[in-house]
C-alpha cells in the first residue's frame, strides 16, 4: 500500500480543523478565545486549499495574492465580532 | 491565402509586471479568474451583510446556529474539501496524461458534488418542517440568501464537471492541454473556499 501523500495529509488536517472547530462552536458558548480560534482556522483552511488544492503556489502572484488577501479581511471580520 | 493559426496577441490594458512573464503562470485561463472575481465580490457582499445584520441583532444571530441542523453542515463541509481533493487528484493525473484515473478522480468529485446538492435539499427540508424559513428572523434571512445561492453554484459547477467529463472522453484534454479542466478545477476550488468561510459563520461562531 502507498503511503500517504501531500495531498491526502492536508485532506485529513483540513478534516480535523472542521471537527476542531465544530466541536469548539457546540461546546463553548461564543468566547473571544472560540472566536479568535475559529478565525485562524479558517484563515488557515482558505490558505491550505488557495496553495495546494487550488495549486497557486508558484502560480500567478497577484492571483495568489487576492485569494490570500479574501482569506485574511474575513477571518479577521469574525475577529471583529468579539468587540459586538 | 489566410493563415488559420491564432496567435496571442496582448491586449496591452494590465500592467507588464501583471503579465504570465512576470508574475507567473495564470491556473486555467483570463476568462475564469475574471468570473472568479465576480462570484468572490459577489460573497464578499454576503459576508458583508451577515456581520452588519449580527452587529444589529447580537441575539438572533448568537441563538440561530443552535437552530441548524450541525451535522449536516459538518458533513457538506467534509463532502466539499473531499471534491476538492479528487479535483486536485484529477489535476495531477491528467498532468501525468492518465486519462483513465483522471475521469474516475472527476466521477469521485461530481459525487461529492450531489451528495453535497442531496443533503443540503434534505437539511432545506429540516429547517421546514422545524418551521424555519427565509422570514423566520434576520439570522435566517442571511442563512438562506448565502447557502441557496452557493447550492446554486455547486449546482452549475456539477454540471460543469459533467461537460469536462464528456469532453474528457472525446480526448480534448491531455498532459500539454487541459487549461479547460483546470479552469474548471480553480472554480470548484473556489466554491469549496466559500463554503470553508460560510460554514463557521452559520453552523458554529454564536
Amino acid at each position: 500500500m502507498k503511503g500517504l501523500g501531500k495531498l491526502e495529509y492536508y485532506l485529513m488536517v483540513l478534516i480535523l480543523i472542521t471537527l476542531l472547530n465544530t466541536f469548539l462552536g457546540e461546546n463553548f458558548q461564543s468566547t473571544a478565545i472560540v472566536s479568535v480560534l475559529v478565525a485562524i482556522t479558517v484563515m488557515c483552511k482558505g490558505i491550505v486549499v488557495i496553495d495546494h488544492f487550488m495549486e497557486l503556489k508558484g502560480a500567478h502572484r497577484y492571483l495568489r495574492l487576492m485569494m490570500k488577501t479574501y482569506f485574511v479581511i474575513f477571518p479577521s471580520l469574525i475577529m471583529l465580532t468579539i468587540f459586538y | 491565402m489566410m493563415s488559420t493559426k491564432q496567435t496571442y496577441v496582448p491586449l496591452g490594458i494590465f500592467f507588464a509586471s501583471w503579465s504570465e512573464k512576470k508574475a507567473g503562470r495564470v491556473p486555467g485561463n483570463i476568462p475564469i479568474w475574471v468570473g472568479i472575481l465576480s462570484e468572490l465580490t459577489e460573497f464578499g457582499i454576503f459576508f458583508s451583510a451577515y456581520f452588519i445584520a449580527k452587529f444589529y441583532y447580537p441575539a438572533v444571530f448568537s441563538l440561530g446556529p443552535q437552530s441548524l441542523h450541525t451535522t449536516i453542515g459538518v458533513l457538506n463541509t467534509i463532502v466539499l474539501l473531499s471534491s476538492s481533493y479528487f479535483m486536485a487528484k484529477a489535476m495531477a493525473n491528467i498532468r501525468m496524461n492518465n486519462l483513465v484515473k483522471c475521469e474516475r478522480f472527476l466521477w469521485l468529485a461530481l459525487l461529492c458534488g450531489c451528495s453535497y446538492l442531496c443533503l443540503k435539499t434534505w437539511e432545506f427540508h429540516w429547517n421546514d418542517l422545524q418551521g424555519y424559513s427565509t422570514s423566520t428572523n434576520e439570522f435566517f434571512t442571511v442563512y438562506y440568501y448565502m447557502t441557496f445561492n452557493h447550492f446554486l453554484h455547486v449546482g452549475w459547477a456539477a454540471c460543469a464537471i459533467l461537460w469536462v467529463i464528456f469532453r474528457l472522453r472525446k480526448g480534448a484534454y491531455s498532459a500539454t492541454n487541459h487549461s479547460g479542466l483546470e479552469a474548471l478545477a480553480v472554480y470548484w476550488h473556489m466554491i469549496d473556499l466559500m463554503w470553508i468561510l460560510i460554514f463557521p459563520l452559520l453552523y458554529v461562531l454564536r
